[in-house]
């Protein structure tokens, strides 16, 4: 059935709602991995998401992983019906990731083009038998709903099943928001689930698989359902995924309107055998006692414990539509070309011929200015992502290296909400991860002992934080462990031969931390499964600078280190004023700049060795003349003639001196052809509005520069 | 399909054998016309400070940034003035776009392979900086072509540049 229609657009859409409803699994679950129990809306939720995952996949017929989640949703169905006292949590922990291990492998080998062929035998065992533990072997009653699996075929003749008498009837319709995609699916998905509970039942459209127009229909008109079953309404409404839903009209009928209903489905009516009374019906049910008056059930207004968890969830529900990573960076370069383009039209020589009035051309000029930032906020912040995700592998990191090393480990996460560049999360990942590992195994101390000897807590703590500043993202993962040891780093440097013979005071303190991203550097004498094979932090710091970032290392022996990574918020427009010197034109980024000042040459202090440092209302700064550094001709010396600019990285100061300001402009950030040697203080080139290329300063290169000196 | 065939063999025929050929001080050189993606005229060059004397600066070509360097100077001549004869010849090697500043455009011409010889050698001859380039001499005319080998004309000291950087990285 799945080949008859678009199986493309339906595997990308399960694979992109199972990956979202893993993480958010995984999230729950580590989130409370030192609680001692789930709690209801917990266990409601992975419930929940399991649920799904069983009823897509059984639609694309991946049984394997059918299997796996159904196994764990059974599971958390009998936590949630019978509320067990003394579940083994931290068990419960494990297996639920190693479900979702499972799952998420599967779905990678799924998005590779590869068929899922892993075996879920053993999981469902291990699952089986902790099922088994938790009930006892005694509590036999709610463990699993009656199930009566019967496959209709709508234009056969057809007898409905006899009705017990404790069966109800229900006529459900289902309104799915205007946007939904693939209505049809889900509306699929939810006949697929009832089928689990239903005696009977009936829907229409009849043919939502095979005619994907009956999509439309389901939005315009909703989706229709006649359900016949001894399920509560509760279990009924659980059963169906209720995420895109607007509304759910969920009306209880008796048995005489089901069989009028059925005939408007164009089936006929039953015999009737028992006029039963529906409130006698609904009375029966064990979970529900009050009964209940027929009438439009509405998700928001339910009351009971469900209800809580869909209220949360319905804030979050945004209309999202996936688009295909390609067309977001073409759209991207084409914005770029637009702005050199606009800019080359606003600034066109042509324009200057004197005589001009161009009051009205200024008007539209700016119309069109406005548009064309506007137009770029907005395509930056559609590739804008929270760091969640990312953040959210790291506290698995944490979990499973912590048991495996047996280190007891406080993780906390700061501002995970943070956004950056798309194409950064995608290249910070695996490095942050590194980084974590690296904290958890050689950070950390052996033991708690040690920790306590040293007048710590006997829990270890890493903390990993993420902050925007001035156009940069910081994330760093501190660890209040040993601390990097100097003599140590030096001596293993020196050992692996990686300094020469230069002396240990020939350093200073953060150049030997720095050792440690030197390639074939490790200090751990046994390598661990984890890390010590000294591949990895000069491979961190390679995937850093490829998107221009850069690590700093910080730490107190015996107090802890802290690694951060300084990552720019994106790559591809920047604001910057372009300057002259000499002939030349350079562009400085806008949010380094702190101020441009005119001073004159009694500022000027001089040393005997030629270093020059600007005084500024009473602060010394040093000073750079970007005419002599970069061997500008025709460019102004003297102080008077020239402006100096105040640029500002990471706290500290530098004044350089250049001839004029030309503008202020938006960028597009080029790389210097690969061919040309890379020039310290120079980060790119961007093509200004005239044609002309102009070079970026980079800040901090200069700066680097200027200590080194 | 066999005409397919054929017209690859005729175009790979129509560049082969073809050379573009350009006049610096006295010397005229020539350069395999498959290597030639167009040529332009002098432009506006943005110079890059602390990189090598012959690498002049960028130019923008149609929105692509690609860097030019001077002919002369890389053959370690005096570097001439420009003039409106000046061109800038883009080749590209192996993806890698340049553009190379020559003083005057000659023409096109055909050499076949076995008009090429190679350049005479003396000693210690072949470290002349303009040797090093040439891995052919050919007569058309009544003048001796130097044929350049457009890969080492670009790449040789790159090899050099990747370690010098990987070293100041280092230091850093």
């Amino acid at each position: 059935m799945a080949e008859e229609f678009n199986t493309d657009s339906m595997l990308s859409m399960f694979l992109y709602e199972s990956y979202q409803g893993l993480e958010k699994l995984e999230g729950i679950v580590l989130e409370k991995q030192d609680a001692d129990c789930f709690d209801d809306s917990d266990i409601n939720e992975i419930f929940r998401i399991m649920h799904t995952i069983k009823g897509s996949s059984a639609v694309l017929m991946y049984e394997n992983i059918k299997t796996a989640s159904h196994k764990l949703e059974d599971v958390f169905y009998y936590l949630r019906e019978s509320h067990p006292e003394d579940v083994p949590h931290m068990e419960l922990v494990e297996k639920v990731l190693a479900v979702s291990d499972f799952i998420t492998g599967e779905l990678d080998k799924i998005k590779a083009g590869s068929e899922p062929d892993g075996d879920e035998k053993k999981l469902v065992e291990d699952l089986d038998q902790f099922l088994g533990e938790l009930k006892g072997e005694i509590k036999k009653q709610g463990i699993r709903l009656p199930k009566a699996n019967k496959q209709e075929e709508p234009t056969q003749f057809y007898i409905t099943p006899v009705a017990e008498d404790d069966s109800h009837f229900y006529r459900i319709v289902i309104h799915y928001r205007s946007d939904t995609q693939m209505s049809n699916i889900r509306a699929y998905s939810a006949t697929y689930a009832l089928k689990e509970v239903a005696e009977d039942l009936l829907y229409t459209p009849e043919d939502i698989l095979s005619n994907e127009s009956s999509g439309d229909s389901i939005l315009a008109e909703g989706f229709h359902m006649l359900l016949q079953t001894k399920a509560s309404k509760d279990e009924v409404m659980e059963l169906i995924d209720s995420s895109e839903a607007e509304t759910i009209d969920f009306d209880e009928i008796n048995k005489t309107e089901y069989g009028k209903a059925l005939t408007e489905f164009g089936r006929e009516a039953p015999p009737i055998v028992i006029n039963l009374d529906d409130d006698k019906g609904a009375a029966k049910d064990d979970k529900q006692q009050a009964p209940i008056a027929p009438g439009d059930y509405v998700v928001k207004s339910k009351e009971t414990g469900k209800g809580k968890t869909l209220a949360k969830n319905q804030p979050k529900q945004q209309a999202v539509i996936s688009v295909n990573v390609e067309k977001m960076d073409a759209l991207m370069d084409m914005i770029g070309e637009l702005v050199i383009a606009e800019a080359t039209v606003l600034q066109n020589p042509d324009l200057k011929v004197p005589g001009l009035d161009l009051t009205n051309f200024q008007k539209a000029a700016a119309q069109l200015a406005k548009n064309t930032t506007e137009l770029q906020d907005v395509i930056m912040s559609m590739r804008m992502m929270p760091l969640t995700n990312v953040f959210q592998k790291m506290r698995r990191i944490v979990f499973d290296t912590s048991r495996k090393l047996g280190k007891d480990i406080d993780f906390e996460v700061i501002g995970e909400n943070t956004e950056v560049d798309k194409n950064i999360i995608e290249h910070i990942s695996d490095p942050l991860m590194h980084l974590v590992r690296n904290s958890v195994d050689h950070g950390i101390e052996e033991n708690s002992d040690i920790r306590q000897a040293n007048g710590k807590k006997a829990k270890g703590k890493i903390t990993l934080e993420a902050k925007n500043e001035g156009g940069k993202v910081y994330i760093s993962v501190k660890d209040d462990g040993k601390g990097l040891n100097k003599e140590k780093l030096y001596n293993k440097a020196l050992e692996n031969g990686l300094i020469g013979d230069k002396l240990m005071s020939d350093f200073t303190e953060k150049e030997i931390f720095k050792f440690i991203t030197l390639p074939g550097f490790s200090t751990k004498e046994v390598v661990t499964e984890y890390s010590g094979r000294g591949v990895g932090m000069d491979v961190v710091v390679k995937n850093i600078q490829s998107i221009g970032g850069r690590l700093e290392i910080d730490s107190v022996e015996g107090q802890g280190s802290e690694m951060t990574l300084v990552i720019p918020l994106t790559l591809a427009i920047i604001s910057g004023i372009v300057i002259q010197v000499g002939e030349a034109p350079f562009v400085i980024e806008m949010a380094s700049i702190k101020e441009f000042i005119s001073v004159s040459e009694d500022a000027l202090i001089q040393e005997p060795s030629g270093e020059e440092y600007l005084v500024l209302r009473g602060d010394c700064f040093p000073f750079i003349r970007l005419c002599e550094k970069y061997d500008l001709p025709g460019a102004k010396t003297k102080l008077e003639d020239g402006i100096v600019v105040v640029v500002e990285h990471e706290g500290k100061q530098i004044c350089v001196l250049i001839d004029k300001i030309l503008q202020e402009q938006e960028i597009v950030v080029k790389p210097i052809p690969s061919y040309v040697k890379k020039v310290k203080g120079l980060s790119g080139c961007t093509q200004l509005g005239d044609g002309s290329i102009a070079l970026i300063l980079d800040v901090g290169g200069l700066m680097i520069e200027e200590e080194r000196r | 399909m066999a005409d397919e065939l054929k017209e690859e063999l005729l175009e790979e025929d129509a560049s082969k054998g073809k050379f573009m050929t350009f006049q610096t001080g006295r010397e005229y050189f020539g350069i395999s016309i498959s290597y030639v993606s167009e040529i332009i005229q002098m432009q506006p060059i943005t110079a890059i400070p602390e990189a090598e004397d012959y690498i002049k600066g960028l130019i923008n070509l149609r929105g692509k940034i690609i860097p030019v360097i001077d002919v002369r100077v890389r053959f370690k001549m005096e570097p001439a003035e420009y003039t409106d004869r000046t061109c800038i010849i883009v080749i590209d090697v192996k993806s890698t776009v340049i553009g190379l500043i020559v003083e005057k455009i000659a023409e096109v011409d055909d050499i076949m392979d076995e008009d090429v010889v190679p350049p005479p050698t003396l000693g210690g001859h072949r470290d002349n900086e303009k040797n090093k380039y040439v891995y052919g001499l050919a007569r058309t005319g009544d003048t001796m072509k130097l044929l350049l080998d457009p890969e080492k004309l670009i790449k040789q000291e790159d090899l050099n540049i990747l370690e010098e950087v990987q070293e100041e990285e280092q230091q850093a």
